[in-house]
């Protein structure tokens, strides 16, 4: 194995992805759908969190700086009736109900102020997040004391579907299984069947180069764009979230694994047209997880029997509802485990090839 | 005596049963042109594969500038340049970054991409993708591919076949450099032509066992049988060809009784080609 040499042939691979329809059209293909669902399903266009507040008497010192704040959308509404019907309807995704004489109670040093919280039973995670802490900052500052320390009971009612996920986060473990393993098997193995077909393998190989230097760059570029199109498509859809190293250290695993199983198919396919056959045959393994994530009412365990589960479950996990590493544990090994068991098959198959490769010139 | 630059000891090889190599053994010097000719299917590119570290060889053993084509096949393989029989370049990639991708493979360092492209014809096109080139321009790109590493010693297999004139000119003028230069090289090719224009020696190849190596000069001497053609003029008006055969005990008589009772119109000496001699030996033609 040379560094050097594997560098110069993953420089080679992106030289020739740029203009290969494949590697276009399986990096593409997951952003315009991205947005395509964005715009369908408005995460995209109305990202922004929404408020509404409904003021019994004049506590315009805690509302003012919600109004002026840059990230959120607030509304006043003139009622109680109007905040939850918005609310209930997802017009809102928080309503904040303040009593007559809520600012007064809260400068006096009195016992704890009582308010109500509405909140939209589809409100993103994320959304919800910063309303409220938008909403906390904003009370403690009202009256000059920390977040925790403020003297207030919040009394939380859920209105509308009860249903926590968006069209959007439910389509986004689709999303993001095509994007990894589009961006991590698609290219490896069409470029290693490509390199076959067109006899450059041979060429390489009889250099001083030797395959297991041309099949490594072929996986680190499956493996670098397949981890950056799963950042990107969770860029996209406002997911990259919760704790960073870990997400990065899910999305490596499923580049790697995507890669590797990627550049073993190429070497087994005997050409595109097998390789495509048995995506077209197999792809339903690969993205079952995803398509069944769409419809929360379908068991869980259903999910486990595929392997892709055990990469998008720990990706939703962390982005979605702020997993830790405990949280994802077993995932996390089941992956390592399937790419110890692929890189020993990858082995087996790289000592078979050279001779086959001679044979087919 | 010096170190042979190739040296083949009992080199076998077998695609199931068929038996493509059958236990060869031959030296080649070092600057020598050794031309490999045979049929297809004679067991060329199989000892061509085994010689290039692309096939492991079943028997034998084989030395290339004193390194083992088996243990030491990279090291072989730095020292080696190949021009493969069927064009696999990166279509989608220039002249240059065709070369330039390997120089850097084998890590020559200031190599002239441009100064080799001019040599070999294809200054000018150097940008181009190569998808628009002839089939020529592939060839000898092909041949100056297998030049970026100076290697020591060149393996070209049928570099020529279905060019024009003028690109196998300019193929046949690059080795002629390359032997100069000190190069050892390995001609494969089914084209006599070539083989007797550019070999010092040609070794003949049939149903994967060599049946003959020597210069093509000797090998005619051996086994050619060489001719007097001589054409003349009948009593009756017309003309006969009549053939004397050289080289035999009644030869002087016969071409002095011929001379001396016929009227010659023509006289032609003919030789035997490469094609004839490996007929002889092999009762087949080349390109059978």
């Amino acid at each position: 194995m040379d560094i050097q040499r594997i560098l110069i042939l993953l420089g080679k691979e992106a030289r020739l992805g740029a203009t290969n329809f494949m590697s276009i059209y399986v990096l593409v293909m997951p952003v315009i759908l991205s947005l395509l669902i964005a715009l369908v399903f408005g995460d995209l266009l109305a990202q922004t969190p929404r408020l509404g507040i409904y003021d019994a008497s004049d506590s315009q010192q805690f509302i003012q700086p919600l109004l002026d704040h840059p990230s959120i959308n607030t509304t006043l509404y003139g009622s109680q009736d109007a905040l939850t019907r918005a609310v209930e309807r997802g017009a809102e995704e928080i309503g904040l109900s303040l009593p007559a004489g809520f600012a007064e109670a809260m400068r006096s040093d009195s016992a704890q102020v009582d308010f109500t919280v509405y909140r939209w039973g589809e409100a993103g995670v994320r959304n919800l997040l910063l309303l409220e802490s938008a909403v906390g900052r904003a009370m403690a500052e009202g009256i000059g004391s920390g977040i925790d320390q403020l003297p207030v009971g919040v009394n939380a009612e859920q209105l509308g579907s009860a249903n926590n996920l968006t069209w959007s986060q439910r389509l986004l473990p689709l999303l993001l299984i095509m994007s990894i393993v589009l961006g991590g098997l698609f290219i490896p193995a069409t470029s290693l069947i490509d390199e076959r077909q067109k006899h450059t393998l041979i060429a390489l190989t009889t250099t001083p180069a030797t395959l297991l230097d041309v099949y490594l760059s072929k996986t680190l570029m499956g493996f670098i764009l397949s981890a950056l199109m799963a950042i990107i498509i969770l860029l996209l859809n406002g997911a990259f979230a919760g704790h960073v190293a870990l997400l990065l250290l899910v999305i490596a695993l499923g580049g790697l694994l995507s890669s590797v199983f990627g550049i073993i198919l190429g070497s087994v396919s005997k050409d595109m047209d097998t390789f495509m056959g048995i995506i077209k045959a197999a792809g339903i393994l690969l993205y079952a997880p995803g398509i069944l994530k769409i419809f929360p009412q379908v068991p869980e365990w259903i999910g486990r029997i595929f392997p892709t589960y055990y990469l998008m479950n720990p990706l939703l996990e962390v982005t979605q509802n702020g997993a830790g590493l405990a949280d994802i544990f077993v995932d996390i090994a089941v992956m390592v485990v399937l790419a110890a068991a692929l890189l020993i098959l990858l082995n087996s198959v790289i000592g078979r090839q050279q001779q086959k490769l001679a044979l087919e010139t | 005596m010096a170190q042979p630059a190739i040296a083949v000891k009992d080199l076998s090889y077998s695609y199931g049963d068929i038996l493509a190599v059958d236990d060869i053994s031959f030296d080649v010097a070092e600057g020598e042109v050794i031309g490999f000719l045979g049929p297809n299917g004679a067991g060329k590119s199989t000892v061509v594969k085994m010689l290039t570290g692309q096939l492991t060889p079943q028997n034998g053993s084989a030395l290339l500038l004193g390194m083992d084509i088996v243990k030491e096949r990279k090291q072989v393989q730095q020292e080696i340049g190949i021009s493969f029989e069927s064009t696999n370049l990166y279509e989608q990639m220039s002249a240059v970054e065709n070369l330039d991708l390997f120089a850097k493979l084998y890590k020559v360092s200031d190599f002239d991409a441009m100064g080799l492209l001019e040599k070999v014809g294809l200054g000018g096109r150097e940008k181009e993708h190569v998808a628009s080139y002839s089939k020529g321009m592939k060839q000898r790109l092909m041949m100056a591919r297998a030049l970026v590493s100076d290697p020591k010693m060149l393996f070209l297999d049928e570099p020529t076949d279905g060019l024009d004139p003028v690109s196998t000119e300019t193929i046949h003028a690059l080795i002629r450099a390359a032997t100069q230069n000190g190069a050892t090289v390995f001609l494969t090719t089914h084209d006599m032509v070539e083989a007797d224009k550019l070999s010092d020696r040609v070794a003949f190849l049939n149903q994967g066992r060599i049946v003959a190596l020597d210069t093509p000069a000797r090998l005619k001497q051996r086994f050619g049988m060489r001719a007097l053609k001589v054409e003349v003029e009948l009593p009756e008006g017309g003309a006969e060809e009549r053939e004397i055969t050289l080289d035999e005990d009644q030869t002087p008589q016969a071409v002095f009784d011929l001379f001396k009772n016929e009227r010659i119109l023509t006289v032609h000496s003919e030789e035997a080609t490469l094609e004839d001699i490996f007929f002889d030996i092999t009762g087949r033609g080349l390109q059978g």
